[in-house]
């Protein structure tokens, strides 16, 4: 058996709107678990309402939001703009799936620090969360 | 608009105290990771606990738990109390993830100001509960809920640390699961303070039920002096039996409060979590003065497991002697 890490790096994973689509999330929920972080599942058909309370109650680091079914222009800065409001702009809020190349420009302006489109591997998506959380750990401690 | 959070103990303290979601959110992230600031925020609003009543719901994988929980909780709402939940699941003992999956069944409940709930890994805590839900109950508390419901992992036969921690304890069986022996197995039979068959709707109920009934009256039998604890039905996928379940985790509360036994189980809860954190602190100082010698010893077998332990709790002894 391992030693456990001290500070396990928590992230939501969500979906927006009525996407049921689940294949995805679950996926990437199995590999960021397999890499040693705390994956809570919030289900299916969230408000960007939902996502924030759920992501200041369980105080995860990362929001991640899985989208495939468009809507994504307007729950996602809307999200960006609740979880400001709320006093919680120091979680990472990522997304991930259907996203054209054209709204990345809207989103990330909105707030999105990061969008994976299809395709994207699940050992990146890790890589860059890890990198994430140490630079900030690292911030933390200077 | 809400300020971000601060870096100090006394703010999230007080802040929490005043009701604030995210401090309290914040107060737990750092008693589940060991940061030292926990320690100095605990101690802040200790004097604010000991107020609420803490439920807990335990029962094997797969017998509904989460959903029993969302029902109640839709219970405790419509009469006016506010809840907070704790869901603790698996952490991989391997790699330290986890997969949290409680608050899909709770999902009505999110944007509810009047309920909080929390997920937590057992980050290598045995036992069906995580090394920090006794200090996430201790902040809830604090916060003013009535109410906090901590479900368990779904556990097997002996795992029953939450009768330690909750005041009341609700044990949930299913039909199907076998041999009925096995869902109702002594330690937990013992254990309860309510008993619930849930997925009453389910083929086999009426034998679950019978065989319940039965090991409840040989409980009687040996422990004379418990008092009689009631069996309920539930089918909380289809929200019934909810009322009932609230009504006796109630009646519990007015018991324990007329025979003194509410602050009596605080306090053996209170002295438990004391005992495990001086437990988790010698075992951490034992390894400090087993030295790298006597470990390679063992991993050689030239020494016994019982010789070598009872020699590195002779040098905690001794270290002990000098410091004092």
């Amino acid at each position: 058996m391992t030693t456990l890490p001290r500070r396990p790096l928590r992230v939501l994973l969500a979906k927006l709107g009525m996407d049921t689509h689940t294949v995805g999330v679950t996926i990437i929920g199995h590999a960021l678990r397999e890499a040693g972080m705390e994956v809570i599942f919030t289900g299916l058909k969230q408000t960007p309402e939902m996502v924030c309370a759920a992501a200041i109650q369980e105080d995860v680091d990362v929001v991640g939001i899985s989208t495939l079914s468009a809507g994504h222009t307007r729950s996602l800065p809307k999200l960006a703009r609740l979880l400001r409001e709320a006093g919680a702009e120091d979680k990472l809020l990522v997304a991930g799936g259907v996203i054209p190349q054209e709204d990345k420009p809207l989103l990330e302006q909105a707030g999105v620090h990061r969008i994976f489109t299809m395709g994207s591997d699940t050992r990146d998506i890790v890589a860059y969360l890890n990198d994430w959380w140490a630079q900030r750990q690292a911030e933390a401690a200077a | 608009m809400s300020a971000a959070l601060g870096q100090s103990a006394e703010e999230i303290a007080q802040r929490l105290l005043a009701g604030e979601i995210a401090a309290g959110a914040r107060a737990i992230r750092w008693l589940d990771d060991r940061d030292p600031r926990g320690s100095a925020l605990l101690s802040a609003i200790f004097a604010h606990t000991g107020r609420a009543q803490i439920v807990g719901v335990t029962g094997p994988p797969g017998a509904g738990k989460s959903t029993l929980t969302d029902m109640l909780v839709t219970q405790w709402r419509a009469r006016a109390k506010r809840v907070a939940v704790v869901a603790v699941d698996p952490s991989s003992p391997f790699t330290g993830g986890a997969i949290l999956g409680d608050r899909v069944r709770m999902a009505r409940h999110a944007t509810d100001p009047g309920v909080f709930i929390r997920s937590l890994g057992t980050r290598g805590q045995a036992g069906g509960l995580s090394r920090s839900t006794h200090d996430a109950a201790l902040v809830f508390d604090a916060m003013g809920y009535d109410i906090v419901l901590i479900e368990t992992v779904g556990v097997g036969q002996d795992e029953i640390d939450v009768v330690n921690l909750a005041h009341t304890t609700v044990i949930v069986a299913v039909p199907g699961l076998g041999d009925e022996i096995q869902a109702v197995k002594a330690g937990i039979m013992e254990a309860g303070d309510i008993f619930v068959v849930n997925k009453a709707d389910r083929e086999g109920y009426e034998a679950t039920r019978r065989q319940m009934e039965l090991m409840l009256h040989l409980r009687a039998n040996a422990l004379p002096d418990r008092p009689p604890v009631p069996l309920l039905r539930a089918a909380a996928a289809r929200g019934e039996g909810g009322a009932e379940i609230v009504d006796a985790i109630e009646a519990h509360r007015v018991m324990l409060v007329e025979s003194g036994d509410f602050t009596h189980r605080a306090g053996l809860r209170l002295r438990d979590q004391v005992m495990g954190l001086v437990r988790d602190a010698l075992a951490q100082r034992a390894l400090e003065v087993a030295g790298a010698a006597l470990l390679a010893d063992v991993d050689a077998r030239r020494i016994d497991p019982h010789s070598a332990a009872a020699r590195i709790v002779e040098r905690l002894m001794q270290q002990g002697s000098v410091a004092a």
